[in-house]
């Protein structure tokens, strides 16, 4: 093992306002027995990748260190919570698995939990398939790492492979300035006032309460689609008007089917999908830890549901009226302010946001992050997955991946949320909405 | 106002608004390759509706005038009233 003790890992590294909900959402999940804030990412390769390089990386990485050697301090009143390096000396699980069918990920890896109080906040997991292919699997607590932050990772262990350690600043969270006591109430009321206002009921939800447990179900189906298809898929989108990237072609294709779906289930409404919005600054390399995303909150009527364009529309408004306002950065004003307060409050607050209103699904997409990833550690890759974290409730995620020409839509979900027969319904429904065919 | 003037505007709203610390631009860097995403873009818009203005009109919303300061300078010269 590397001798870690010359690189400079800050003692304590202080939770945000967003590492917090993610907090909360470890204490959601273990209260619903869902399977938990666990991210995975998995890398394809056609070829039985060189095991050994990936595993010497990971081994020399201080980042993957400080996730293994690292414990939860909750803070108490007014005094936040932080992350305490341990120093425990404790290296990275790394396990090996002979698969039977190609691409496919191990149940055992997909129900893994590695909640708060857990020995490490990372695994990783080597699946050799009787095809001779292989894939390396990355499974972390969302608490510590959000999507980008996974790319900047794998950008990280990437250069750890050739022998060149980042410094310290591109791995941890710089302190964070916060604003003013007032500042900061008049900002809670009106973010408080604005997600009052987009969550308001009536909202339609594919989570019917009557359905509910999600009790160790996380299940996912993936949506491959060609180079000719996602080409397709594009054409469509500019043309249906999603003029910012494709983000709301996808997301509005989403929510035709689930307005779809509710209306099979005679509950059509209104449908509110919180979007990530990364609030880093762009082009840089890190910090790597800690949660900094916000929101776009969209709040879809019926009448705009009713053609994709004008669904795409609404979309690209609200959120431009959204960025103008500056929501996202206000909402995570809030969420920081709200780490002063102690947690079992911080919860009771966050789950009272909406009014016991749950989102109607959740939508999640990566971006240009990995379309141009090609290799990992030097390993040309075949492919790329994304499993996220299954919130509970909804208990649908549909998550957005574009790797090189290829676009693929993984599908997490509950089958307690959604049967069978409804998946084949989206999945169908889906396919054609985003192939315009 | 010129040309160089609002480009000067947008690299300086660039550098200190969107993109890391350290990161620096000039007229001919692509902006996509620099970090700026979609979610980038809607700032930018928004700065220059404030700054000079000026609405892009939906069928200038095309990735080519996103590509540089210089491309996007120009079509907001163009579009900007007095700038001639």
């Amino acid at each position: 093992m590397p001798d870690f003790s010359k690189y400079p890992i800050p003692d304590k590294v202080f939770l945000s306002g967003q590492d917090c909900f993610h907090l909360m959402l470890d204490l959601h999940a273990k209260k619903h027995e869902t399977g938990g804030n666990v991210m995975r990412q998995v890398f394809y390769f056609r070829h039985r990748v060189n095991e050994k390089k990936i595993r010497t990386a990971l081994l020399q990485s201080p980042a993957i260190h400080w996730l293994c050697n690292i414990t939860l301090n909750r803070g108490s009143l007014f005094s936040l919570p932080f992350w305490k390096y341990t120093n425990a000396g404790r290296e990275i699980r790394i396990q090996t698995h002979e698969v039977e069918l190609p691409r496919t990920i191990p149940d055992e890896i997909l129900q893994r939990e590695m909640p708060v109080g857990a020995p490490a906040y990372i695994e990783a997991d080597f699946l050799y398939y009787s095809s001779g292919e292989s894939a390396f699997v990355l499974s972390w607590n969302h608490i510590l790492l959000d999507a980008k932050g996974s790319a900047l990772l794998f950008a990280h262990l990437g250069r750890v492979g050739e022998g060149i350690i980042d410094d310290a600043e591109v791995l941890f969270p710089k302190t964070e300035q916060e604003p003013g006591l007032l500042s900061n109430i008049r900002n809670m009321y009106g973010v408080k006032a604005f997600i009052q206002q987009s969550s308001k009921k009536p909202v339609s939800s594919v989570f019917i309460k009557k359905s509910a447990s999600g009790k160790n179900k996380c299940l996912q189906l993936v949506v491959p689609f060609t180079a000719g298809e996602t080409q397709r898929i594009q054409e469509a989108g500019i043309t249906a008007g999603s003029k910012f990237g494709l983000t709301h072609y996808y997301l509005a294709c989403c929510a035709h089917i689930i307005h779809r779906l509710n209306v099979q289930r005679g509950n059509p409404g209104p449908l509110w999908i919180p979007v990530p919005y990364d609030g880093r600054l762009k082009g840089s390399n890190g910090p790597l830890f800690s949660n900094n995303v916000s929101f776009i909150f969209y709040r879809i009527e019926p009448e705009h549901l009713k053609e994709i364009p004008l669904t795409v529309s609404s979309l690209v408004k609200q959120m431009t009226d959204q960025i103008r306002t500056g929501m996202p950065k206000k909402y995570n004003l809030l969420l920081s302010m709200m780490r002063h307060f102690p947690l079992w409050l911080y919860y009771f607050l966050i789950s009272r946001t909406g009014e016991g209103t749950f989102a109607s699904f959740l939508y999640t997409g990566t971006g240009e992050n990995f379309s141009q990833t090609a290799h990992f550690t030097g390993e040309k890759l075949s492919g790329m997955g994304m499993v996220t974290a299954l919130t509970f409730p909804p208990g649908l995620t549909f998550v957005f991946m574009k790797h090189g020409d290829e676009l693929s839509l993984n599908i997490n979900y509950s089958p307690g949320v959604i049967s069978d027969t409804e998946l084949n319904f989206v999945v169908a429904g889906i396919k054609k909405l985003l192939l315009n065919s | 106002m010129k040309r160089e003037e609002i480009s000067n505007a947008l690299q300086q709203f660039i550098q200190t608004s969107i993109l890391a610390g350290g990161r620096r631009i000039n007229e001919h860097s692509n902006l996509r390759e620099a970090g700026v995403d979609s979610f980038s873009i809607v700032e930018i818009i928004l700065f220059i509706e404030n700054e000079f203005a000026v609405v892009i009109p939906d069928e200038k919303l095309l990735p080519e005038n996103f590509e540089t300061l210089f491309t996007l300078s120009a079509i907001v010269y163009e579009l900007k009233p007095d700038a001639h």
